[in-house]
């Protein structure tokens, strides 16, 4: 699993813009809402979209699932624990790349 | 290897922190440069001013508008007409400028009144024109003129009016970014909300940080008509004043440039809860997927896959005809900031280049983030670049193309090396699926051109094919 959650992680790295918000609750926020909603897609769980934000992190969601089962054969292999604890690893790493361990000065500050 | 000091920064050993080179395995946690501080005294910098931020690259670009800069003269000269922003009025933004002139005696006795004569002659002169951004300049910062107070007097007096102050003299922050902060965070506090838009589709957007460079807009806004989205107000390409302040109203706000105009984009999601979706509007592949996330956000895949599939359909053989003659050429990419980040794999994976240095003017380091992320290993990402630091990286490498700006465009000709014009473009537009080719073309053309091989002769050699292909006689030549 641990190769599969760099696989992942690294595909977003390279692609994906909102990982890169411009503070740490940005940041946070859409490594939860984007990720939490790709799991779903994956798992072809219902979605129920209520807010704008659930649509935006849909549309980037539906994206990246779309990406994952094309460039990752191994997805279509887990079942939907498997793809929940992919997903749950993902949310770590990224959160520990572009928050915890992040080099920004800015991510902190309270204005934008 | 990764934070690296140039040869030429020996005696200012500080800009190490600004530079670095990507080594296998290693991320944004490890290293990351310095940027958005201070330029270090001693490297040249080329990074621009506040008020250039605001004025140059944001607010100028509105159509409809008086561009009243308060400030002595030469300020308003040297952001007017640098940078190719067309409009559908005939260019109007273009074509003029307006200054309010302050002499010796305005900043001994306060320019104040010069600003409020110098506004009212300038509506008098376009009275079709009922809308002025007015810029404060270092000048008028520092003898602490009350601008706001100024225009609110005559609004009142005008009557019909509606004026919005820019306070970004050019000492503050430290590069151009500066000015776009201020334009944004003030115009979100100011102006947005001030109007209620006609609503004409339930699908509605703000297009943010595009400037419709040589007709940017005009290509994202076809596309979007085409799956029926109503465009509120593009930030700031095409657009007109009141419609920007109608931009509470949009459902989405799609952020291509989030270095200039993130900071709008994070207020109206933080006021008025609208969503902020980040995508690449340059690159082929990536136009294809901002307009299926756009679609996605909508319901609307249908139509955003029919638009792709008809520009796919009439572009995709002119960008392989191009990818087959540009893959493997290295190429820098010194410009501003994010289009390090929007260009760099779009480059890699249209058309096969290699980006081998990049260099920001005034990123922040979220754009470092981005772009290390998404760049190559063993390329070189520099903040505030130098021109001996770029002296430097053409020594240690071979680069077929600089995509910079025109100033460091001159720099690199000299050196027989081909640009292009990667702020205002050379032969745009370069957004969307015919902007990606046109890219490609204007690369390919400065690549290819023989101008370069001929630039690389000496006249007055007699066997120089300069004179050959002249007709010139040689020994004329010999003689002189």
């Amino acid at each position: 699993m641990k190769e599969k959650i760099e696989e992942v992680t690294a595909l977003i790295q390279e692609q994906c813009l909102w990982q890169f918000f411009s503070r740490s609750w940005d940041r946070e926020e859409n490594i939860e809402g984007i990720m939490t909603m790709t799991g779903k897609i994956l798992n072809g769980d219902k979605i129920n979209l209520v807010t704008p934000a659930d649509k935006a992190f849909y549309s980037d969601a539906k994206f990246l699932a779309a990406d994952i089962k094309k460039k990752m054969p191994w997805i279509s292999e887990l079942d939907k624990s498997g793809v929940l604890e992919l997903i749950e690893g993902v949310k770590k790493r990224l959160l520990y790349i572009t928050v915890k361990k992040s080099r920004n000065c800015e991510l902190n500050l309270s204005n934008y | 290897m990764p934070l690296k000091l140039f040869c030429c920064d020996e005696c200012i050993p500080e800009r190490q922190n600004h530079v670095y080179v990507k080594e296998e395995g290693e991320d944004t946690t490890q290293f990351l440069p310095l940027s958005n501080i201070e330029t270090i005294p001693g490297s040249l910098s080329e990074r621009g001013c506040s008020y250039c931020g605001a004025k140059l690259v944001i607010g100028g670009v509105i159509k409809d508008c008086i561009q009243m800069i308060h400030g002595p003269v030469g300020c308003a000269y040297d952001t007017w007409h640098t940078k190719r922003y067309p409009s559908d009025n005939d260019n109007f933004q273009l074509k003029y400028i307006w200054s309010s002139d302050t002499k010796e005696k305005h900043i001994v006795f306060g320019a104040e009144k010069q600003l409020k004569k110098a506004i009212k002659e300038a509506f008098k002169e376009f009275p079709e024109i009922k809308r002025m951004f007015v810029y404060t300049t270092c000048t008028t910062a520092l003898i602490g003129d009350n601008p706001k107070a100024v225009c609110r007097k005559v609004e009142e007096e005008l009557g019909d009016v509606d004026i919005f102050v820019v306070e970004c003299p050019g000492f503050a922050g430290v590069s151009q970014s500066k000015g776009h902060h201020e334009l944004n965070i003030g115009w979100m506090r100011d102006k947005v909300g001030t109007l209620e838009p006609e609503i004409k589709s339930e699908y509605t957007i703000n297009v943010i940080g595009d400037y419709n460079i040589q007709g940017d807009s005009y290509v994202l806004q076809k596309y979007l008509d085409k799956m029926g989205i109503q465009v509120i107000a593009h930030f700031t390409g095409n657009v007109k004043y009141d419609q920007l302040r109608c931009m509470h109203r949009a459902k989405l706000n799609v952020v291509n440039c989030a270095r200039s105009a993130g900071y709008i984009a994070n207020e109206l999601k933080r006021v008025y809860d609208i969503p902020r979706m980040d995508v690449d509007t340059w690159g082929f592949e990536y136009i294809k997927v901002a307009l299926r996330k756009i679609g996605a956000f909508f319901g609307l895949e249908d139509k955003a896959e029919e638009v792709i599939a008809e520009e796919v359909a009439k572009y995709e053989g002119k960008l392989a005809w191009y990818k087959e003659r540009l893959k493997g050429k290295k190429v820098c990419i010194w410009t501003g900031g994010p289009r390090l980040w929007h260009w760099t794999k779009a480059l890699e994976d249209d058309l096969g280049m290699e980006v081998v240095a990049m260099s920001s003017k005034f990123g922040h380091q979220e754009d470092f983030e981005k772009v290390i992320a998404r760049g190559r290993v063993g390329t070189i990402y520099i903040d505030d670049g130098n021109e001996l630091e770029f002296f430097e990286v053409l020594d240690s490498i071979h680069a077929d193309l600089i995509l910079t700006g025109p100033r460091v465009g001159d720099l690199v000709k000299k050196l027989h090396i081909p640009y292009i014009n990667g702020h205002a473009y050379h032969n745009g537009p370069y957004m969307g699926f015919e902007g990606a080719v046109n890219m490609a073309r204007d690369m390919y053309n400065a690549i290819y051109s023989p101008m370069w091989s001929l630039a690389g002769k000496d006249p007055r050699v007699v066997d120089s094919p300069m004179w050959s292909l002249a007709g010139k006689d040689p020994s004329v030549v010999q003689e002189l």
